[in-house]
Order: C-alpha cells, then structure tokens, then sequence
C-alpha cells in the first residue's frame, strides 16, 4: 500500500522539520507529540506493535510530561520570532549525509525474505531458535524468549536502568507536587 | 481484479493520513498555542482511526491495542499542556 506509506513519510519529515525549525519551546513540544503520532503509525504498520506501544507511552506520555515539568520548573523563554533562523553549513553537511545514506548504504541492505542474506550464513542458529524455543522456555514468541531467556541476564541490566530511572522521575515529581 | 473490504480500508487509512497532513498546517502557522493545541488533539483522535482501520485492513486484531494505549495517552498529554497554559507549574 505505497499511497499510505508515502503519505505519512510526508506527515513525518513535516512534523520533523517543524519540530526543528520552532523558536517557542511550548509549541515544539506541542508539534514533538504530532511527530510521535506520525512514528506510532508507521511502527505499527511496519508490523512491530509492541515499539508502537513504546512509542505512544514515550512519545505522547512521558516525554510531553518531562519536558512541561521542566519548563514550568524553570523559564519558558519569550521569543518575537517564530522560526528558528536556518543555518546553511549544518543543513549542507547533514543534507550529504542524508544523499550518502540513501546512495551508499540504503541499496546495500537485503530485500525482507532474500535466503542469500547474511543471517542464512548461520541457519544452524536460526533453525536452532525457530525450532527449540518453545521446549527450552515455554514463551511462544521466538523474539520475547531471547530477551526474556537466552539473554535473560543482558535484560535484567536494562530493567535495573529503567528501574532507576522510574524512581529518579518519581522524585522529580514528588517534589513538583509539595513544592 | 476486483478491490476488496481490506483495500478499502488501506486507502481509507491513507485518506485520513493526508488529511492528518493538512490539519499540521493549522499546528505549524497556529498564530495562537491554543491553535496548535487542538490541532495535535485532532491528530491524536486521527491517529486512533488510522490505527483502527489498519488493524482491519491489515488483519491484525492486537493493532486495537496501540490505538487504545494512544486515545489514553493523548487524552493526557493534550489535559497537560492545558493545565499547564492556564495555571503555570501546576501541571500534575
């Protein structure tokens, strides 16, 4: 369904140039959660609910919480103008690294399904994951038993990070309330 | 060969999408926050529809969760920035 995917390509680079371009920190946070809109959709459409999930908790939750926090915290600055002004080197360098990616790297990467890409040059662990995941964890989902099981231990340092983070955030909050 | 039900749904989905790209217009050029605020609201309830015709379309039951996680979060992000417009700081 190419019209779809090509019309919230556009929807994206637009909300992401907008949220670049703002000069008002309130409505670039405003603008950042129509951004996070338009990368929900294409998560979920490119068959990966789960970061869409991710995405909207992030992206329309969190992130827009934070950063009103912090700007109610601190000082929202008071601006006349209403773009950010455009500065020609940084758009020049980062435009041929965007011409460099889509020439060099995007034609070198593998069709979905292509058997004579790299990971079929070790079936034997492919095949070894397809087949015994069910009888070594019981989990169903091939992907959530590696997390989950086979690198339980690099999973468990991630939920330790996470962990802190929730109860750094909590004690940001806490004192916005009692303040 | 004749369009079925799923196609149906895709371009409609892609109709709401450019839709969506029109209503970004009244958030960029706001001139007021107020403008931009309701703007990305009716970008959320677009998105949850989106969402919902693209788990018919696609035929994927579990894409109803996202769209129900976002109507949630949306709902909340847009009382945020409200209550943060109208009284400064008391934004939880």
């Amino acid at each position: 369904m190419s019209l779809f995917a090509y019309s919230l390509a556009v929807f994206i680079l637009a909300t992401a140039v907008a949220t670049a371009l703002f000069r008002d920190v309130l409505s670039v946070i405003i603008v950042f959660g129509a951004y996070s809109l338009g990368m929900a959709i294409l998560y979920t459409f490119l068959l990966a609910p789960d970061v869409a999930m991710t995405e909207a908790a992030i992206g329309a939750g969190v992130t827009t919480l934070l950063l009103l926090l912090t700007i109610a915290r601190t000082t929202r600055p008071s601006t006349d103008r209403l773009r950010e002004r455009i500065h020609l080197p940084a758009v020049a360098v980062v435009g041929a690294f965007v011409v460099l990616l889509c020439t060099a790297v995007l034609p070198e990467m593998y069709a979905v399904g292509v058997t004579d890409a790299p990971v079929w040059r070790n079936a034997d662990v492919t095949q070894y994951y397809i087949q015994n995941t069910y009888n070594d964890t019981r989990v169903q989902n091939a992907v959530t038993s590696v997390l989950a099981a086979y690198r339980g231990f690099d999973t468990f340092g991630e939920a330790v990070v996470v962990f802190a983070a929730g109860v750094s955030t909590l004690l940001v909050l806490k004192r916005e309330v009692f303040a | 060969m004749p369009a079925s039900l799923e196609d149906v749904f895709l371009v409609t989905a892609a109709a709401f999408v450019i839709l969506a790209i029109f209503v970004f217009y009244r958030a960029v050029v706001g001139p007021t926050t107020q403008d931009r605020l309701l703007a990305v609201n009716v970008l959320g309830t677009n998105t949850v529809v989106i969402l919902a015709l693209l788990a018919a379309g696609l035929d994927q039951a579990w894409f109803l969760d996202v769209a129900l996680i976002y109507a949630l979060l949306n709902f909340l992000m847009s009382i945020a920035i409200s209550k943060f417009t109208v009284e400064r700081g008391g934004v939880l």
